[in-house]
């Protein structure tokens, strides 16, 4: 075996790929073609386990995921590794759930390696706030219901900073992610800013994976019904009239299916609807 | 054809694996999911190995390799790194006529791996006679992308109910039209989207009732911004279903050219200013095309429901209890954002981000500026380059200061794409300098300042 002369080695690269909000079909034909490509993958547990089963047979994959107080690897570790195995020479995919641009933390990723001069590229996914939405069929933005959406973390490691006062304006969706922990701040918050209480809520849980459950009611019962459904992460808010398009959606689906075959039916969107809220 | 395509049934029969290091793992992972009983001669054995071994009821013997092994084997393989032994492994086997495989030396084989796409039931194998693996591994990427995750689940409703499906047509040429109609339409789309029980119903229903009518069908789906390597698999799965497709100017012409070949392509693009059709027609003619039972593309740039008015479409067709399903798609601001190497948060920038339509009517100034003006949100206009000089001016009015980094996109992800960077105070007059032209994406913050670190696309 002849050992490779130092300066014929290929050059390493990163590819940060976003794999989407959990459903394997809602993956970007480019980040298939960066799976498939890669010398090595490292992934967190925002990439579901049907994504994981789409990695290639005997292709090194790593999990490298962080968990609320059990912190498997620390950001500063995630950063160095995968730049080491870059500098290695070996393309190296960094494989995160939803888009790795938007709470993804990416940006610090990508800055390390850019830095250290790898090459790099960006695979932008769907992000959770878009994917989960739509398998609930609520629109994140709708004539007459919502002109504007932004979306914000209630988890941060140094002290949040947001405009609550302009958050609970209501002319727009307000998509919270990683916000379970926090429900209770975030309803405080929200609440003291002026935003209504009965302001309709969606709690979308496991979204768009087998098991997505839907949680709807108003913003003044926000922690409640994280209690009370023992919702676990990952999990969005989303807090809006747009919320009540889901209900109106539902009853024009049954008042349609009734005329069609006499069926009644009543469901949650109904009543919601009907609900009167504190 | 060098090599004839055969599958084979390995359930409770004795394979033997020559080796135990790594490649040895991985055929064992294979044979252990075709239901192998798995046996091992190596002097050491990972333990991933030991335990495929253990699983299967196999043994592992810890010696060199030689003939007596191969009594009572159905399969040999050998993945060894000495080249000695996988020649008498071959050697030994090609006497017995017991087939053989060793690991990437496709001489001394008489049967070779092809790759595969699992869906079981439904298993493809390809191979490239070990001319061309990369080749091999290219198709099944192709294969991946095209055959959704959910498909074996597919084949395995189908084959629960042929029976059935057989006693209630007689007619062969039924038969096939009531399976096409099953495997193209909803019943179809309900199991790839998970709801294997709801499909199982809706099929029980469909067969009781000798149903060989087609109903319509709507998707609205989500073309992305641009780059037709950031469609989803659903999406194009669907591209490839449709009968109608109405698109808009916000779909590129390479994604167009991914549509069905003989599918119906209907413009119903609106341009500013020069209306073509209006929503109101739109909605009524998806609805129209559905109720003539046909399968109906209704293909949208970005995402359905981030300003794509996906609502108002689903709305009339839900109360014409059309079936329909939204895919969402990768939507500009997250297009334009990771091909400008502009992260849309960051710890140290931001840690919300908003989406608004710059798209302005006439004189509309109905925004609550004063909102826009938190510097730790970074701001994102759509459809921004018509109202390009109000949004800037109004923004530095309402208080936000005038050298807050701006980034104009200019068709975002597509190999035209241009980074228009700037500041809120000099945009417009740059732009003004500048030939630009939509689409366009303008994103406003401290994040923006990444873009000279991270830009990596096209350099």
């Amino acid at each position: 075996m002849q050992s490779v002369n130092e300066n014929q080695r290929k050059a390493g690269r990163i590819s940060l790929v976003g794999a989407g909000p959990g459903d394997p079909d809602l993956l970007t034909v480019k980040a298939m073609k960066a799976i498939n490509s890669a010398d090595l993958i490292f992934f967190d547990q925002l990439v579901s386990a049907e994504i994981r089963a789409l990695f290639p047979q005997g292709k090194p994959a790593f999990y490298v995921g962080k968990q609320k107080n059990k912190h498997s690897f620390t950001q500063e570790q995630i950063n160095r590794l995968i730049v080491l195995k870059a500098q290695q020479g070996l393309h190296v995919v960094r494989l995160k759930g939803g888009d790795p641009f938007v709470f993804g933390r990416g940006g610090e990723e990508l800055l390390q390696a850019a830095s250290a001069g790898v090459e790099v590229d960006v695979v932008p996914g769907i992000t959770a706030a878009s994917g989960c939405t739509t398998a609930a069929s609520i629109p994140l933005t709708h004539r007459g219901l919502s002109q504007a959406c932004t979306f914000i973390t209630a988890h941060a490691e140094k002290d949040l900073t947001l405009d609550w006062s302009a958050l609970a304006r209501l002319d727009q969706t307000l998509v919270i992610y990683m916000g379970i922990s926090r429900a209770s701040f975030i309803r405080d918050q929200l609440l003291c800013a002026g935003m209504k209480a009965s302001t309709p809520i969606a709690i979308i849980e496991n979204g768009c994976r087998q098991n997505q459950r839907e949680i709807l009611g108003c913003l003044n019962d926000l922690e409640v019904l994280v209690e009370v459904h023992a919702v676990t992460s990952p999990a969005i808010i989303v807090v809006g009239d747009v919320v009540l398009f889901k209900a109106q959606l539902q009853r024009a689906q049954a008042s349609a299916s009734a005329h069609v075959s006499g069926s009644d039916d009543d469901d949650v969107g109904e009543a919601l609807l009907s609900r009167p809220c504190a | 054809m060098d090599y004839l395509p055969l599958f084979f049934d390995l359930k409770g029969k004795d394979c033997l694996l020559v080796g135990g290091g790594t490649i040895a793992t991985r055929k064992a992972r294979l044979l252990n999911k075709a239901g192998a009983i798995i046996h091992v001669v190596a002097p050491e054995v990972e333990p991933e190995l030991q335990l495929l071994v253990q699983q299967s009821k196999g043994h592992i013997v810890h010696q060199f390799y030689d003939a007596s092994f191969l009594n009572g084997k159905s399969l040999v393989i050998s993945a060894t790194d000495e080249r000695d032994i996988n020649q008498q492994v071959a050697k030994d086997c090609h006497q017995r006529r017991l087939p053989v495989n060793v690991v990437d030396n496709p001489d001394l084989c008489s049967v070779i791996m092809p790759a595969i796409v699992d869906r079981s039931p439904l298993v493809i194998g390809i191979a490239s006679g070990g001319e061309a693996p990369v080749l091999a591994r290219k198709i099944r990427t192709q294969l991946e992308t095209s055959i959704p995750a959910q498909y074996g689940e597919l084949a395995k409703l189908a084959s629960q109910f042929r029976q059935s499906v057989k006693e209630a047509f007689t007619s062969e040429d039924e038969r096939r039209r009531f399976w096409e109609n099953v495997l193209n339409g909803e019943i179809a789309e309900q199991v790839l989207s998970g709801n294997a029980g709801q499909a199982a119903a809706m099929l029980q229903e469909k067969i009781q009732q000798r149903d060989l009518a087609r109903g319509g069908e709507v998707y609205l789906v989500g073309a992305g911004p641009g780059d037709p390597d950031l469609l989803t698999f659903k999406a194009v799965r669907l591209m490839q279903q449709a009968e109608v497709v109405l698109y808009d100017r916000l779909v590129s012409p390479p994604i167009l050219e991914m549509v069905r070949r003989d599918a119906e392509r209907v413009y119903v693009g609106k341009q500013r200013a020069q209306h073509t059709m209006s929503q109101q027609s739109i909605n009524e003619l998806l609805l129209s095309y559905a109720q003539q039972g046909k399968r109906v593309l209704r293909l949208k740039g970005g995402d359905p429901f981030i300003f794509g008015r996906g609502g108002e479409e689903i709305d009339l067709l839900a109360a014409n209890n059309i079936p329909f399903q939204v895919v969402p798609g990768i939507t500009a601001a997250s297009g334009c954002a990771s091909y400008a190497g502009i992260p849309l948060t960051h710890r140290d920038h931001s840690h919300s981000v908003r989406f608004i339509t710059g798209h302005m009517k006439e004189g509309d100034i109905n925004y609550p500026w004063n909102e826009f003006v938190d510097n730790s949100q970074t701001l994102v206009f759509y459809m921004g380059l018509a109202g390009l000089s109000t949004i800037c001016s109004k923004l530095i009015e309402h208080g936000k200061p005038g050298d807050t980094p701006a980034a104009l996109i200019e068709r975002g992800t597509l190999p035209e794409q241009k980074n228009h960077i700037s500041t809120l105070e000099k945009l417009p007059a740059y732009v003004d300098s500048h030939e630009v032209h939509a689409p366009t994406l303008l994103i406003i913050g401290n994040v923006v300042k990444l873009h000279s670190s991270l830009n990596w696309y096209k350099k």
